[in-house]
């Protein structure tokens, strides 16, 4: 089996693609870049991550970086703030399910767990999952945080996530916890989807763990 | 003009809090700083620009600013308050709280 893991720089999707990998899975690693709304800092942990993962595992791990900034401001400044991490994920998902089409892979691997922040509510995590048809594999679904971090340092990845780095600033004051899909779905047909998927997928690189 | 402190533990930031609250106008902001700064970015709710260092503008006012120095924090926040205080840019939110303004550093 293979799966797109997107790696964030923090220490749930690390710990998530290790316990995958440890089942066999091939792993294409997806870091989206935030930036302006991060900084730097979370590009370079995302590559360090990915070489601590492949020095864990024993396998190269492909690596892509794709610019979600630009996606950030279209979904800011035309639809509803509440639901921001809501349209940032959906967009996500949407650009590693073309990745996973393009890289043979048969879906998709993050580090989302149940209740840990507001866009991770089972209601969110169900509208999350309509935006794709692929599979969406949560391994740590029903973990705490002390049980993640607990394989985090055991793997070598907790230090390299705890890194200095900036949280994302573009995160709404009051995001819903319970979206109703309809409301999402009416909401991001004011900006174009597709169009931003085209443009986030032909500014992708690659992402070289060993350059860090 | 501002009171300066580190947004949480893992950042390589320091935040810039208004001494009172304001309100930005960050449409009037991007055309204040534009000649001055780089704008990286203009979200409506978020404006980015860079100058000695990157600096994310709130509209209450508040400043992230991109560097693990607080020395240059300090200076950038005062650049942006130069070039900000008295224009048309900055709202006081009197009914909410105190007159307009940075708390001192």
């Amino acid at each position: 089996m293979k799966l797109v893991s997107l790696i964030s720089g923090g220490i749930d999707s690390p710990v998530a693609a290790y316990l995958m990998a440890r089942r066999g899975v091939e792993l294409v690693a997806v870091h989206m870049d935030n930036r302006p709304f991060t900084d730097e800092k979370n590009l370079e942990k995302a590559a360090k991550l990915v070489k601590r993962l492949e020095e864990v595992t024993g396998h190269p791990i492909r690596s892509y970086v794709v610019a979600h900034g630009p996606n950030h401001v279209a979904f800011a400044r035309n639809c509803r703030r509440n639901l921001h991490c809501l349209f940032c994920r959906r967009m996500m998902y949407r650009i590693a399910e073309r990745i996973a089409r393009e890289e043979g892979a048969d879906g998709i691997l993050t580090g989302e767990n149940l209740g840990q922040v507001a866009s991770q509510t089972l209601q969110n995590l169900e509208v999350v999952n309509q935006a794709v048809k692929v599979p969406v594999v949560r391994p740590l679904i029903g973990f705490d945080k002390v049980e993640i971090i607990g394989v985090a340092r055991r793997i070598g990845t907790y230090e390299i996530s705890t890194l200095p780095g900036l949280c994302c600033t573009i995160v709404p004051e009051k995001p819903s916890t319970a979206a109703r899909l309809g409301d999402v779905v009416s909401e991001e047909g004011k900006v174009p989807i597709d169009a931003l998927v085209e443009e986030s997928l032909e500014g992708m690189h690659v992402l070289d763990p060993q350059a860090v | 003009m501002y009171s300066i402190l580190k947004p949480c533990r893992t950042t390589a930031a320091f935040e810039a809090v208004p001494r009172e609250r304001l309100s930005l106008d960050l449409d009037r902001c991007e055309e204040i700083l534009g000649p001055v700064c780089t704008i990286v970015a203009n979200a409506g709710v978020l404006l980015v620009v860079k100058d000695r260092c990157e600096v994310s503008l709130h509209r209450d006012g508040r400043l992230v600013l991109k560097t693990d120095s607080e020395e240059l924090a300090r200076e950038q926040a005062g650049r942006i308050a130069n070039w900000l205080e008295g224009t048309p840019a900055v709202k006081s939110n009197r009914r909410q709280g105190p007159a307009a303004g940075y708390r001192p550093m």
